[in-house]
């Protein structure tokens, strides 16, 4: 039965649009009292999809509640600005009585404060936003006439502890209102229906999940050097192929190109301008160390219309369709086929447009990618996204934020989180020692113990410092970043952000690139740096640490079909014609593995020796396959290895001979007592202690952010490294400390596509070559500069030998 | 490991300590005792065990060593007074034949009567002999002494083939001035420079090296 929507159709025709079947669906759902998600790519009407179905259940109440109805969630700022122009649009020429406000990091404290005092019927926010609400003292008058909560780009926030954010928040509102419904919205992943159960918890009501059939049309073109024999066999940057990109940017209209990394952006900015002068002032960087005011100004520069191109990085995957844009350019491999269906998508706004993507290839083996990508597409291979459960640092967080507030009640607050999908999982003790984390600080067992967090008054536990309420406030979120200097000029105007780990290396006079600036350091005070423009027009290009990201399995799976392709003779995308000649010299000095095969290539150079194998499985599982048979080798001798990986294959390098054919005969990819051997290997130590960072300043062991002057707080600085140590030694069952250890084998070593990886070796012929020129499948890995290492020789043993080594 | 120092002998501790042999003066740097009482304090969990090591070191250090005075150059309390004083008290309490001097550091804020009531020496920035400046920070002056000091917890990172490191704690000799490592377990290093001039002694599991 079709539902009438008077104030949709009102909108709908005085627009002179008509409404797609899938926004139909949605406002009959919402006006049918359902929570559920709605699936849908971008450009086609999602957020009037939702909203005037929000809309109407408001306006068919006969009694119309005044405050908050409904919150509106978006991970980003810019999403939020535009999600209330589009609201507030509605307001505005219908003549709704339905105010709508934005509250973001931006919001100024006078529009706060006449907020609390009128709460809009609309708030449109953030996460980290809403759990600053939780923190406000009578937060459930607030939320007292809530109605709806929705969750925009749902995909984006599922796989991060912003999505854990968010189930958490959701537990507390609808503790509150029972009868809240949830809505998310989300572009197509590979697990839609986990997601949809995820946002809606363990007591979902009456839900569904609307998917529209609506597709978007993207067309994949790679940008190939000329000759495959000239391009480098290894290499990030991609630059050799920068004569192939002038012309897609002077024939198209607006071109967005994305890089992986800050640094790389910078430099490709500055390439760009040397080969072409012409680009000066048509073309402008976005990256997220960039001060906010660059950033929008580069942001409203391309709606406008105003820019030729604009060097990127995942700082715009998201956010504002900017309607100019009619290309995009990916450099280097984008790792996943979601993420480059994304990016693709940020071209080619008109409905029923062509998203046009060209793919440039930093080295030659990744070619292949061009041609990978384009069949996963066509299969719709998309990836899962993984969600975090049992984050106990998020929960710890929760509960002081709930604490500084009006406090809660152990009891209930546990009823509540077991409802959500993070948490369904957590036994009563594992909360009870949360509880005893923020109120004793960890098991105390001392009597003069003179911890202090949260207190006990009447079985409600509260904070009653001001100065930890305060602190927790300011610190109250779960992105954590770098120790970051401000980058100023001497007249104080801001540019951006740099890790200070970059500047502390530099001296003054020292020149660098940033923000497509030659920038010269004047002197570093009080967390800025100051600078002048320099003209020297060399320097450094400040390089970020982190987004190392590893190739999906769906692409893994498509490269080893499409290399596969070439054995059975029926090489036809040009991406693999072109290739041939780099595949036949593979063959010459090693050998080209079909789908049934694995190479194992061995060599000696003056670093060592080296055994290379190749799994294609991405770099992650690399880097755990590598720390895996590592240890397993060492076992039958004490050995020493450092470890090298891509996303294609691995490497083992001793300064001894490595015994693979022997260790190949014992099992070495065996599957059984893998979780044993996986922690056995030192390296999962080393990835647990960076995982730790992230955990020890969410749960606010670490603090990054204080109140007032940050110099004065030194001598309560430690860092996460020292926790790491302190808990490792002292208190093992230390909850966080296993979530470090778990968060690892989830997301880094990826443990279920491990094991499917090993099982598949198993079953493979082994091909061992012994090379005598280094081959183009081992040359990327072999450049790698970043390394791991894995030793069972004691440390004095490995200490020692290093000192030899520097004597001589 | 023996060295001499302006003539005189010296001993490398690899319990990351300075013997002073002919003196019989054992020198410790940075402690930071108290470290974990102090966050707690803040509301910053860490476990309440965490510290002993810290006691239990310098405990085996003074009974192997036996030496006549104990100069700790600076930063002996992370911060102000709070229940690991007793500790503190407790040990330095059983060894009365010991004289011990602290100079006083930028972290240590326990009023100086408490510590002159346990029979600790306070002196404020320096100890100064005919061969020796003691400090907490090395001094700014121009002097033709050895410098001896600690406040920087110096490490050193090492490299080797097949891209093996390492980094552990050392003792820094560099231009008249001999930095100590830091005694603290809950301490963490600052990598040093490897420049030609500088004599790096590496602290390893029971022994000391020059590099």
């Amino acid at each position: 039965m079709k539902k009438q929507h008077d104030i949709a159709q009102e909108w709908f025709t005085r627009n002179n649009w008509q409404p797609h079947k899938f926004q139909q669906d949605t406002w009959d759902a919402i006006t049918s009292g359902y929570s559920g998600l709605l699936n849908a790519p971008t450009g086609f009407g999602k957020t009037y999809a939702i909203w005037f179905g929000v809309l109407q259940a408001y306006f068919a109440k006969k009694k119309r509640p005044s405050g908050l109805h409904c919150l509106w969630l978006t991970p980003l700022r810019a999403l939020s600005k535009e999600i209330y122009y589009s609201t507030q649009r509605v307001s505005d020429e219908l003549g709704l009585d339905y105010d709508i406000a934005l509250r973001t990091g931006d919001t100024s404290q006078k529009e706060r404060v006449k907020q609390k005092k009128k709460m809009p019927h609309g708030m449109i926010t953030t996460p980290e936003s809403v759990h600053l609400l939780l923190a406000q003292k009578d937060y459930t008058q607030t939320f007292k006439n809530l109605e709806f909560v929705v969750v925009d780009e749902w995909h984006e926030l599922l796989g991060t502890k912003r999505g854990v954010l968010i189930e958490l928040a959701l537990a507390r509102l609808k503790a509150l209102n029972p009868k809240l419904k949830v809505w998310g919205i989300s572009a197509t992943i590979g697990n839609i229906e986990e997601a949809k159960e995820i946002l809606l918890g363990t007591e979902p009501g009456k839900n569904k999940l609307i998917r529209s059939n609506l597709e978007k049309k993207i067309q994949i073109e790679t940008l190939l050097p000329d000759e495959i024999e000239t391009y480098p066999w290894a290499g990030h940057l991609g630059i050799q192929l920068l004569d192939k990109i002038l012309p897609v940017i002077h024939n198209s209209n607006t071109t967005l190109i994305f890089t992986n990394v800050r640094s790389q952006c910078e430099i490709w900015y500055q390439r760009l301008l040397d080969a072409d002068p012409s680009l000066a002032g048509q073309i402008a960087i976005h990256h997220g160390s960039l001060g906010e005011e660059v950033r929008l100004w580069v942001e409203n520069a391309l709606h406008d219309g105003l820019l030729k191109a604009v060097v990127c990085t995942s700082s715009l995957d998201l956010g504002v369709d900017f309607r100019p844009v009619d290309t995009v350019i990916q450099i280097g491999s984008p790792k996943g086929v979601a993420r480059f269906m994304q990016r693709a998508g940020r071209s080619g706004h008109q409905p029923g447009a062509i998203s046009k993507i060209y793919f440039l290839p930093t080295h030659s083996l990744e070619i292949i990618e061009g041609s990978a990508m384009r069949y996963a597409i066509a299969h719709k291979q998309i990836e899962q996204r993984v969600p975090y459960i049992r984050s106990f640092d998020v929960l710890i967080q929760f509960m002081v934020t709930l604490a500084i507030s009006d406090g809660f009640r152990p009891d209930e607050l546990y009823e509540e989180v077991i409802k959500t999908h993070c948490f369904e999982s957590i036994s009563r003790e594992e909360f009870n020692w949360c509880l005893a984390f923020i109120t004793k600080g960890g098991k105390s067992l001392d009597n003069y113990d003179e911890f202090h967090k949260v207190v006990v008054v009447d079985g409600v536990y509260r904070v009653v410092s001001r100065r930890v309420a305060m602190r927790h406030r300011l610190n109250i979120g779960v992105i954590v970043s770098d120790s970051m200097l401000h980058v100023k000029y001497l007249g104080g105007k801001k540019i951006g952000m740099v890790e200070e780990w970059f500047l502390s290396r530099m001296s003054p006079g020292d020149v660098f690139w940033f923000a497509g600036l030659n920038l010269e350091l004047v002197r570093i005070k009080d967390m800025t740096a100051f600078v002048r423009k320099s003209t020297k027009g060399k320097g450094i290009f400040p390089s970020w640490q982190g987004g190392r990201m590893s190739l999906s399995s769906q692409l893994t799976d498509a490269i080893r079909l499409k290399l596969d392709e070439y054995h059975k003779r029926k090489v036809k995308d040009i991406e693999q014609v072109k290739l041939v000649p780099l595949f036949e010299r593979q063959e010459a000095v090693s050998c080209l593995p079909d789908v049934d095969e694995l190479l194992i290539e061995k060599a000696k150079t003056q670093e060592g020796y080296h055994v290379f194998i190749y799994s294609f499985e991405g770099r992650n599982v690399h880097e755990g396959l590598s720390a895996l048979l590592a240890y397993r080798i060492a076992q039958s001798k004490p050995m020493t290895f450092s470890l090298g990986f891509n996303d294609y294959g691995f490497e083992l390098l001793s300064d001894q001979e490595i015994p693979i054919e022997e260790a190949l005969q014992n099992g070495l990819f065996n599957t059984g007592h893998l979780l044993a051997d996986i922690y056995a290997s030192v390296n999962i130590v080393e990835m647990a202690r960076r995982k730790f960072r992230d955990i020890a300043t969410i749960s606010g062991l670490v603090i990054s952010n204080y109140p007032g002057k940050q110099t004065k707080t030194r001598h309560i600085q430690a860092n996460s490294e020292l926790f790491f140590k302190v808990f490792e030694d002292y208190e093992k069952d230390n909850l966080l400390l296993q979530e470090a250890y778990e968060e690892v084998m989830t997301f880094q070593m990826e443990q279920v596509r491990l094991m499917r990886a090993l099982e598949r070796m198993q079953k493979q012929k082994i091909i061992i070559k012994e090379l005598q020129q280094l081959s183009p499948f081992c040359f990327p890995i072999f450049a790698e500069r970043f390394r791991e290492k894995l030793s069972n020789e004691p440390f004095e043993v490995r200490v020692r030998r290093l000192i030899e080594q520097e004597r001589k | 490991m023996q060295v001499t120092l302006q003539g005189k002998p010296f001993t490398f501790l690899p319990e990351k300590a300075l013997y002073n042999i002919q003196e019989s003066i054992l020198i410790i740097a940075d402690l930071h005792l108290g470290k974990v009482n102090h966050f707690r304090k803040e509301g910053i969990s860490m476990p309440l065990n965490a510290q002993q090591g810290d006691y239990l070191n310098l405990k085996h250090l003074l009974d192997k060593v036996r030496p006549a005075k104990v100069y700790f150059l600076g930063d002996l309390f992370h911060s102000d007074y709070n229940y690991d004083w007793h500790h503190f008290e407790a040990l330095i309490g059983s060894y009365t034949d010991i004289e011990f001097t602290l100079i006083k550091g930028n972290h240590d804020f326990v009023d100086v009567e408490k510590f002159e009531r346990l029979g600790l020496h306070i002196v404020k920035e320096l100890l100064e002999d005919e061969y020796f400046i003691y400090s907490h920070q090395p001094v700014s002056f121009e002097h033709d002494k050895l410098n001896i000091a600690g406040h920087i917890h110096p490490g050193i990172a090492l490299s080797g083939r097949a891209n093996q490191s390492a980094r552990i704690p050392c003792f820094y000799l560099y231009d008249g001035l001999l930095l100590l490592p830091a005694f603290g377990t809950l301490t963490g290093y600052c990598i040093m420079d490897r420049i030609q001039e500088a004599q790096v002694f590496a602290v390893l599991p029971g022994e000391v090296r020059e590099i």
